[in-house]
């Protein structure tokens, strides 16, 4: 049942994190840049232009990288790290009252109390499906878990 | 590996190779998108010469949909859009041109676009953005937009301002822009569309002039 729970999880996260992916890939990263400039961050230029051209393609690799299934506890724990620091400046843009573009899926996704309900959920779920990735492998010995193989049945080994 | 797990293994990577081949694919087709073919219709609009700064061959157009009551909108003027003006515009490498879209919660920013757009007519749509978004925050609160405006003209000027908002035949022209607006999706205050040999790249809210100069760059060099 918790295997079971643990692939829905990083399936969905695998999809949400390519589709976030694909939305950004669509435009210009100046396009991305400008969003992230509107949560005004304490950020020189040359990081916002480094984070606008290269975190897309890494939520694209993640993504991918979920889906595929592999090295699960490790891809887990940076998605839920990743996930954390968007939840704690979408926290801190809504804290202070900014009527900005979440950003978080191409443009047109005003922040608001939902957009926070939304990535929390987000953010729960990675964490449940890192937390699960860890306790399956320590109960399953040093065999990760989401990439043991059946125990073929007697008689059937190749 | 028993041969059913390897097959699922396999089939899954299989699976998810489409799954970006495809995305991949969209992603290309998509960046940079072509620009609307109703743009030719908008560009037949008289007014948008008189909302333009700068050599219409220059190779790269900017066009800003903005609301003057927008701070977003202010901030991009002063910040980024001026100095364009000093560097790009001036240069002959942009063609910069204003479009309205005034946003249906700021109820004095279609009366600030008119303004504007009189102004335009009498070739002194510069002062006027100036003046509107240097005092955004005065005539936001009191909505004398007519005082703000005054102070930028010269009494002649501003009696001819003043006719055309009467005369109530500048709001087809906001319109358009704001139709145009929708044909580029723009759903919020500043957008901008930059076009370079045909195609066009969004640019939602505000960007620095850093920034920008460095994307303006990197299509210069294309």
């Amino acid at each position: 049942m918790t295997r079971w729970l643990i692939f829905v999880g990083r399936v969905a996260l695998g999809f949400m994190f390519v589709y976030a992916a694909y939305t950004k890939l669509q435009l210009p990263w100046i396009s991305f840049a400008a969003t992230i400039q509107s949560y005004k961050l304490p950020l020189p230029d040359q990081a916002v232009m480094f984070a606008a051209r290269t975190l897309p393609w890494f939520e694209l690799a993640l993504g991918v990288l979920l889906l595929i299934g592999v090295q699960l506890r490790w891809l887990a724990t940076a998605a839920s790290l990743l996930l954390l620091v968007f939840f704690a400046v979408l926290v801190r843009s809504f804290a202070l009252g900014m009527n900005i573009d979440c950003g978080c899926f191409g443009p047109g996704d005003q922040l608001t109390w939902k957009t926070l309900l939304r990535d929390g959920l987000l953010l729960l779920v990675s964490i449940a499906v890192t937390v699960g990735a860890f306790l399956t492998r320590r109960k399953a010995g040093d065999v990760p878990a989401m990439t043991r193989e059946p125990q073929p049945a007697e008689g059937r080994t190749e | 590996m028993t041969r059913g797990a390897r097959g699922i293994r396999v089939g899954r990577v299989i699976c998810t190779a489409l799954l970006v081949l495809g995305m991949g694919g969209h992603v290309a087709a998509q960046t940079p998108a072509k620009r609307p073919s109703a743009t030719k219709s908008a560009a037949q609009i008289d007014i948008t010469p008189l909302k333009a700064l700068g050599t219409k061959g220059a190779p790269i157009t900017m066009e800003v949909f903005s609301d003057f009551q927008c701070p977003a909108c202010r901030e991009l003027y002063f910040q980024t859009v001026r100095p364009v003006i000093d560097n790009y515009v001036s240069a002959g490498k942009v063609y910069l041109i204003h479009r309205d879209n005034p946003l249906q919660q700021h109820p004095h920013s279609r009366e600030a676009a008119r303004y504007a757009n009189a102004a335009a007519r009498v070739r002194k749509m510069e002062k006027v953005v100036i003046a509107l978004f240097d005092k955004q925050a005065a005539w936001t609160a009191d909505g004398n937009i007519d005082g703000v405006v005054a102070s930028a003209l010269t009494p002649a000027e501003m009696n001819q301002v003043r006719k055309l908002v009467r005369s109530g035949t500048l709001d087809a022209g906001i319109d358009k822009d704001l139709a145009l607006g929708t044909q580029f999706r723009v759903t919020q205050t500043p957008t901008t569309i930059i076009t370079y040999k045909g195609q066009t790249y969004p640019v939602v809210g505000v960007v620095s002039y850093n920034m920008l100069k460095t994307f303006l760059e990197q299509l210069l060099k294309q």
